[in-house]
């Protein structure tokens, strides 16, 4: 009956039901571990100076649109404040790690091609006007002036073509192979890419680009190796691993591509490619005269966010794919994945060696059992629940919120002590006689706990307010930790404290 | 044992108590003074506030020096090189590389003294580690400025409050001087260690505090030796995790976090249970309000 009493108290309870949600969480969605421990790179980019929420937009697409050129997967990117950003990327090898940080404080090469002729590069771009949403057009329009030269080449190409598809490049493959399957030949040559035109895709980026399309038909690799001699390098596109190790074994420079998820195969193609576009020629541009006052645009309606971000992309890939700021590289940090999984080994072991350590000391002090199990009992909860709110809102674990749960066992374990304590005051003396007599002592207990936890909580808020780096997640997991034991650990323990410490006599 | 030497502290001196842990407050006030007159600054700045590379390579056994002298022959850069031993028996190297030189070809040379090693690098420009620096400065001046307004607020009595701020900077000051002597620098972790303490600083004074002034049915003796007890539970409790910790750890963060913890906690034990306790006992005997 007793127990049926304890466990029906509603902070025991409580502390049951977090208990099974937090377990519930874990499972469900699982941890996700910061670059520190999983392994990748982390590159923390500083802007010239601070810049307002629009322009760090247009920092931040124009940072996507340059790193997607070198086909990684997973790449975060994520502004910090208002003058840093935080490239992350999981799972690089070095020289992918190289190429980032080459890439990001590299201006892009620009091409707009039409029929195979490129009749303008970045140079040509004079100017490009802020992306706005034309009523009469229906669509959203990136305005730019193009130079006299390109304007007249463009007349002269595309006179009478009304309709034939431009494209625009931002670091295209130039001078390579790209081997692609059957499926993806046949998008290639259909009608997206090829519009009212005479000439397909392929064919156009062979003239401009030098770059070849074979269609993949089990082909050797000696075979492909032979096709690619004298190009810079060979791209793989819906083709099997396979070739992709053979090629490489041969001492060919191969990449190999996949689609990423939700990426429809018209996408795809441009990603590899770095195609944007094609766009149509108006009538208005067909007509042989010369017009260096141009617009691209991209139907949709007013609130069409994607149409709106497609014309951002647009405006960013026409600057060069160059920003609005200067940017510095401030801080690298790159952890392999293999060394990842040693520090988490690590962190493990340490975290169930202090538990132990811990409930030794505590029932070396107390020479009783029933005081070290529930102390060791408690804090692990606490673990499991901070555990179990960090996989709920996916919360990155890196090394220093692992410092910051440590930290918050710690200051909890020492509370615990002072509640056992509190309940045990002078014991030896005179036994607690009156309920009352627990009840203030439990009352003293949760004031000087309250205190402890009111201080911790806002030295830490300052901590998580002020800092840019990865100490933020220290300070969130140590005020989480705290927040977690005085709402709902702590009030579990005292009541399992009182029955086995305080009503036991 | 142990037990009976805390009875000692019962016993001793107020004058005493109060004298000894100003004492050790002035000689690390000294270490930090005559740390500032060599180096120019009052603890030594890490790589991430000074600017510059570490390249860690785990499970490599090499001798630091010679490292050093190899790496200065192949690329012209003065390193600084430093072994590190996990409890687990994992051994690693850190190579320090000072800002602005050329840390590719360094990990060129690693790598083809160690190919089958993966290095793990962190570069920080100069600027962001002032950023850094500053920022830690603010977080923990203003952490320290919120604690000390917390403290006033639960207490409303100003000598108590007074000891319980002093006891914190105490303790941080000690630290601080303890990295000095052990060479621990000052870097993001070590920052976050120090507002930790305050943290922890607080947790024993308050619960010291309370028990003095609030726990009114036994004597001011008894009131004392108990919360020591409890006191001297909590640091030993968390020291062992700590110990363990940094045991166990060969990441650089946890090993720098728990080593400034420890410290801290060292001096808070004196700054708490010998240094506040004086003062307590000395305030509430000054206003004669216990029998």
């Amino acid at each position: 009956m007793k127990w049926k009493r304890f466990f029906l108290n509603p902070r025991i309870l409580l502390l049951i039901i977090v208990l099974i949600g937090s377990i519930a969480s874990l499972a469900a969605r699982g941890l996700t571990f910061g670059l520190d421990i999983s392994g990748g790179i982390s590159i923390t980019v500083r802007l010239e100076q601070p810049v307002d929420p629009d322009t760090m937009e247009q920092v931040r697409i124009a940072l996507e649109q340059r790193l997607n050129a070198l086909g990684v997967k997973d790449i975060t990117i994520e502004p910090w404040g208002n003058q840093f950003v935080l490239v992350k990327v999981a799972n690089v090898t070095e020289e992918e790690a190289n190429q980032l940080l080459e890439t990001i404080e590299r201006q892009g090469v620009f091409y707009a091609e039409f029929e195979g002729v490129v009749f303008a590069t970045g140079k040509d771009i004079l100017s490009v006007g802020s992306v706005n949403y034309d009523p009469r057009e229906g669509a959203w329009v990136v305005p730019f002036r193009l130079s006299r030269e390109a304007a007249e080449k463009f007349a002269e190409l595309a006179k009478g073509k009304a309709g034939y598809p431009v494209d625009m490049f931002l670091d295209p493959p130039v001078n390579s192979t790209i081997v692609v399957s059957k499926d993806i030949y046949n998008v290639m040559t259909s009608d997206t890419f090829t519009m009212a035109g005479d000439m397909t895709l392929p064919e156009r980026i062979k003239k401009a680009f030098n770059i070849d399309i074979v269609v993949y038909e089990n082909q050797s690799a000696e075979n492909i190796a032979e096709l690619a001699k004298g190009k810079r390098k060979v791209i793989l596109m819906g083709v099997d691993r396979e070739l992709y190790n053979q090629l490489k074994e041969l001492g060919v420079n191969v990449e190999l591509r996949t689609p990423s998820s939700n990426q429809d195969t018209a996408d795809f193609i441009r990603s590899v490619l770095r195609l944007y576009g094609p766009y149509r020629v108006s009538a208005g541009l067909a007509t042989g005269q010369p017009s260096t006052e141009v617009m691209i645009s991209i139907g949709g309606s007013q609130t069409d966010v994607k149409a709106r971000n497609d014309a951002q992309i647009v405006a960013v890939v026409l600057r060069s794919g160059s920003l609005p700021v200067k940017l510095s590289i401030e801080r690298i940090d790159y952890v392999s994945p293999r060394l990842g999984e040693g520090f988490k080994r690590q962190v493990l072991v340490a975290g169930v060696a202090a538990l132990l350590v811990v409930g030794l000391i505590v029932y070396l002090h107390y020479r009783r059992l029933r005081i070290a199990l529930p102390v060791m009992f408690t804090s692990f909860s606490e673990v499991l629940i901070i555990l179990g709110v960090a996989a709920l809102i996916r919360w990155n674990l890196d090394l220093p919120s692992i410092a910051g749960i440590i930290a918050a066992i710690g200051t909890g374990v020492d509370q615990q002590i002072v509640i056992t304590d509190e309940l045990l005051g002078g014991e030896e003396r005179k036994r607690i006689v009156k309920r009352s007599g627990v009840l203030k002592r439990m009352g003293r207990a949760f004031f000087i706990i309250l205190a402890s936890a009111t201080t911790t909580i806002v030295a830490m808020s300052f901590l998580f307010k002020f800092f840019v780096g990865g100490l933020r997640g220290f300070a969130f997991t140590t005020i989480l930790g705290v927040l977690i034991g005085i709402l709902i650990t702590r009030p579990a323990y005292g009541e399992m404290a009182k029955v086995l410490i305080g009503e036991r006599r | 044992m142990i037990k009976g030497k805390l009875r000692k502290l019962v016993k001793m001196e107020l004058k005493k108590m109060i004298l000894y842990p100003l004492i050790v407050f002035a000689l690390a006030l000294l270490v930090l003074a005559a740390n500032y007159a060599i180096t120019g600054s009052i603890v030594k700045e890490g790589i991430e506030l000074k600017g510059g590379s570490v390249i860690t390579l785990q499970g490599v056994n090499a001798n630091p020096d010679e490292l050093a002298n190899t790496l200065k022959d192949k690329t012209g850069i003065d390193v600084k090189v430093e072994r590190f031993t996990g409890i687990t028996g994992e051994t690693g190297i850190r190579v320090y590389i000072p800002a602005g030189a050329d840390v590719d070809a360094v990990r060129a040379v690693l790598k083809e003294l160690f190919p089958t090693v993966e290095p793990q690098t962190v570069v920080i420009g100069p600027t962001f580690g002032q950023m850094v620096k500053e920022q830690g400065i603010k977080a923990i001046t203003y952490a320290f400025i919120a604690m000390a307004v917390v403290v006033f607020l639960f207490f409303r009595v100003p000598v108590p409050s007074l000891t319980v701020v002093f006891s914190a900077l105490s303790d941080m000051v000690i630290a601080i001087a303890l990295m000095d002597i052990f060479g621990i620098e000052l870097s993001q972790a070590t920052i976050a260690a120090l507002l930790m303490l305050i943290g922890y600083s607080v947790d024993s004074n308050i619960l010291l505090t309370t028990r003095l002034l609030k726990r009114k049915e036994d004597t001011i003796e008894d009131a004392y030796y108990s919360s020591l007890k409890t006191g001297f539970t909590m640091s030993t409790t968390t020291l062992g995790a700590l110990i363990s910790l940094w045991l166990f750890s060969t990441a650089q963060v946890i090993d720098d976090i728990a080593s400034v913890l420890i410290f801290g906690l060292l001096a808070d034990f004196m700054n708490t249970w010998i240094l506040n306790a004086g003062v307590l006992r000395w305030y509430i005997a000054k206003k004669g309000g216990r029998k």
